[in-house]
C-alpha cells in the first residue's frame, strides 16, 4: 500500500475522526453513567407508560421483558440514536471524501495526477477508515467504562459479550461506510451523495423501528442494517450473532467492491 | 523517438464531442504547444493522457504505454499541472511536498525548496492564506519536482506575474535542453510564441494544425504600408496584396506572398515610403479559431 496515499488520508482526518472519537466517548460516558443512575425512574416509566417500553423493544430489536435489567442498560447505551447517529456520521463522512468529495472540489486532478491507481486510492482510503474505525469504537467503549466507574455502585465489566457486541458495532460500521462508498463513487456532487446516504440509513433506522409495532415493515425489515445489530440479544446470550456479522461484513464488502468498480471504470471530471 | 502518441482519439460527452480523431506525436525533448480557445478541447486531450477520461475512440500512449489502462506506470515520470488547479486548502506547501514525495517513493524537499526560492514562495503557508499566483506557484514546483520525463502542463502562466511567468519560461526552456519533453496547452499565443517549438491547434475538438511555429511564420501574413508619391498616380494592387485600407496615397495591406515578390513588384514603381511588418501569427492564430484555416 502506498505510504504517501495513507499519510495523505491521515493529514485530511485526523481532526475529524479524533473530534467524532471524543464526542462518543462523552456519549456514552454520560449514557453509561446516566441510565443506571436513573434506574428506578425507568422503573416507574415502565408501569406507568406502557408505550415506553415499546419504544424501547423497537430500539433493541427484541422484548425486554418486564425487568428493566443491568442487561438493558449496557446495551441501551450501544442502541442509543445518538450513539448510532454519530457512528453513521463519521462513516458516511469519511467514506464521501474519496472519490466524491476529491472530485467535488477539484482536488482529484492533482491527487490522480501522481503515479497512484483508482483501486490504489480506494484501498489506502479502506485501511484508514477501518483503522478510524477502530479508535472511534474503542474510545466509546473507554466513554462506556469511565460512566459505568462513575456510578456508586460500578457496573462489573462484561468482557466476552463487551467484544461481541463491539465486533457487531463495527460490522455495522463497515455496512455503512460500504453503502457511502458505493454512493461516493457514483455521485459528482458531495453534498448530494451525504444527503443520499443518510437518508438511506435513516429508513433503514426508521424501518427497524417501525418493524416492532407495524406488520407490513416487519415483512421488510431484513432490508434495515440495522436489523443486524441487536446488543441486548449479544449481552444476553454471550454468543457471537455470526450470521448477522457476516450479512453486514458481506454488504460492506460488496457495497465497497462495486463503488471500487465504478471509480476505477468512470469518468472523472471536474470541470 | 515519440514521448507521446495520440491516435485518433475521441472523447465525447453524451451528444456533446470534447475532441474528435485527435492524432499528433510529440518527441522527446520537443516544447509542444497547445493551443486553442476555451472550449476547443485541450483540457479533455490531457485528461485522456492522465489517465482521468477513457476515450470512446482512439488511443493515447505515453512512452509507449496505454494511457487508460498504464496510468500510474504512466505518470511515474509525468508532471502535471491542471488548469483550474485546486489544492488541500489545510495543507502548507511543505506538507505538500512531503506527501508527494511519498507518493512518488522520493524526497521531494529538497528540489522542492530549491524551486521554492526560484519562484519566491514561502512552503510554510497554508494554500487557505494562499493567493492565487501563490498555489499556481505550488501547483508548479510539485510537478517540477522530481524533474520529470514529461510535463503536462495546462495554461501554467495563469495568475503568475510577467516576472515570474519569465523564471518559468526559462526553466521549461533549460529542462528542454536537458532532453525533458514539454506539453503546453495555453490559449495564448505570445507565451506559446515565445517558448515552443511546434504548434497544434485545436478547434471546436479538431485538430487544424500542427505544424512548426517555423511553417507557421512563413504562412503567416505580414502587414505591410505603402505611402506613393504625390505626384504620380497610384498602380493597381497586385494579387498578392490584400488591401485594408486605401487613401491619400497610403496603402495598408496584408502580404499573400513572401517580401521579394512585393520588392520585385516595386522595384519601377513610384514608392515614396515602404513599411514591412513582422509575419502576424495573431492574425493568422484568429483565422485558424475562427474558420479552422487561414483565409486566403
Amino acid at each position: 500500500m502506498n505510504r504517501g496515499l495513507l499519510l495523505k488520508s491521515l493529514y485530511e482526518v485526523w481532526v475529524i475522526s479524533a473530534l467524532f472519537a471524543v464526542a462518543l466517548m462523552i456519549v456514552e460516558a454520560l449514557l453509561g453513567y446516566v441510565l443506571p443512575t436513573f434506574a428506578e425512574q425507568f422503573s416507574t416509566i415502565w408501569t406507568d407508560l406502557p408505550f415506553v417500553k415499546n419504544i424501547f423493544r423497537a430500539l433493541l430489536g427484541v422484548d425486554i421483558g418486564d425487568q428493566f435489567g443491568p442487561d438493558v442498560f449496557a446495551s441501551l447505551a450501544w442502541v442509543h440514536p445518538v450513539v448510532l447517529a454519530i457512528i453513521a456520521a463519521h462513516a458516511t463522512i469519511f467514506a464521501t471524501r474519496v472519490p466524491v468529495g476529491e472530485i467535488d472540489r477539484a482536488t482529484i486532478d492533482v491527487l490522480l495526477g501522481l503515479p497512484v491507481s483508482r483501486w490504489g486510492l480506494y484501498r489506502a482510503e479502506l485501511a484508514m477508515f477501518l483503522t478510524s474505525g477502530v479508535l472511534l469504537i474503542a474510545m466509546a467503549l473507554v466513554g462506556n467504562r469511565i460512566g459505568a466507574l462513575l456510578l456508586a455502585t460500578p457496573m462489573p465489566f462484561q468482557a466476552k459479550s463487551t467484544l461481541i457486541m463491539i465486533a457487531n458495532l463495527f460490522c455495522l460500521y463497515i455496512a455503512a461506510g460500504g453503502l457511502a462508498w458505493l454512493v461516493s463513487s457514483l455521485s459528482e456532487r458531495r453534498g448530494k451523495a451525504i444527503a443520499i446516504v443518510f437518508s438511506i440509513l435513516l429508513a433503514s433506522f426508521l424501518l427497524s423501528f417501525l418493524a416492532e409495532f407495524w406488520e407490513p415493515a416487519k415483512t421488510i425489515s431484513f432490508l434495515s442494517i440495522l436489523t443486524y445489530y441487536q446488543p441486548l440479544i449479544v449481552i444476553r446470550q454471550e454468543q457471537w450473532p455470526l450470521g448477522d456479522m457476516a450479512v453486514l461484513l458481506s454488504l460492506g464488502a460488496v457495497m465497497w467492491t462495486a463503488g471500487g468498480i465504478c471509480f476505477a471504470r468512470r469518468d472523472i471530471c471536474t470541470v | 523517438m515519440s514521448v507521446i502518441i495520440i491516435d485518433k482519439l475521441t472523447k465525447r460527452y453524451g451528444r456533446r464531442t470534447g475532441i474528435d480523431g485527435v492524432t499528433l506525436q510529440v518527441s522527446a525533448g520537443e516544447i509542444f504547444g497547445f493551443l486553442g480557445p476555451n472550449g476547443a478541447g485541450k483540457t479533455t486531450t490531457i485528461r485522456l493522457m492522465l489517465g482521468l477520461l477513457r476515450p470512446n475512440d482512439g488511443s493515447v500512449r505515453i512512452f509507449g504505454l496505454d494511457c487508460w489502462r498504464s496510468s500510474r506506470r504512466v505518470k511515474r515520470e509525468v508532471g502535471y499541472l491542471p488548469g483550474d488547479l485546486r489544492l488541500y486548502a489545510r495543507t502548507t506547501g511543505n506538507t505538500m511536498l512531503r506527501i508527494c514525495g511519498a507518493i512518488r517513493g522520493r524526497d521531494l524537499g529538497a528540489p522542492g525548496r530549491t524551486l521554492a526560492e526560484l519562484f519566491a514562495l514561502d512552503l510554510n503557508v497554508t494554500v487557505r492564506r494562499m493567493s492565487r499566483g501563490m498555489r499556481q506557484k505550488l501547483g508548479l514546483i510539485l510537478a517540477l519536482a522530481h524533474r520529470p520525463q514529461l510535463l503536462i502542463l495546462d495554461e501554467p502562466t495563469a495568475s503568475l506575474d510577467p516576472l515570474m511567468q519569465e523564471r518559468l519560461m526559462e526553466l521549461l526552456r533549460t529542462l528542454a535542453a536537458e532532453g525533458h519533453t514539454i506539453f503546453f496547452s495555453s490559449h495564448s499565443l505570445s507565451e506559446v510564441e515565445r517558448l515552443c517549438d511546434r504548434v497544434a491547434i485545436v478547434r471546436e475538438g479538431r485538430l487544424v494544425a500542427d505544424e512548426t511555429l517555423v511553417s507557421l511564420r512563413a504562412n503567416a501574413r505580414r502587414q505591410v504600408t505603402i505611402r506613393w508619391h504625390t505626384d504620380a498616380a497610384e498602380p493597381q494592387p497586385p494579387p498578392f496584396l490584400a488591401i485594408h485600407r486605401r487613401e491619400d496615397h497610403l496603402w495598408e495591406a496584408s502580404l499573400r506572398s513572401d517580401v521579394t515578390s512585393l520588392l520585385q513588384w516595386l522595384h519601377d514603381r513610384p514608392v515614396a515610403d515602404l513599411a514591412v511588418g513582422h509575419p502576424d501569427l495573431d492574425s493568422l492564430f484568429r483565422q485558424y479559431y475562427l474558420h479552422g484555416k487561414p483565409q486566403p
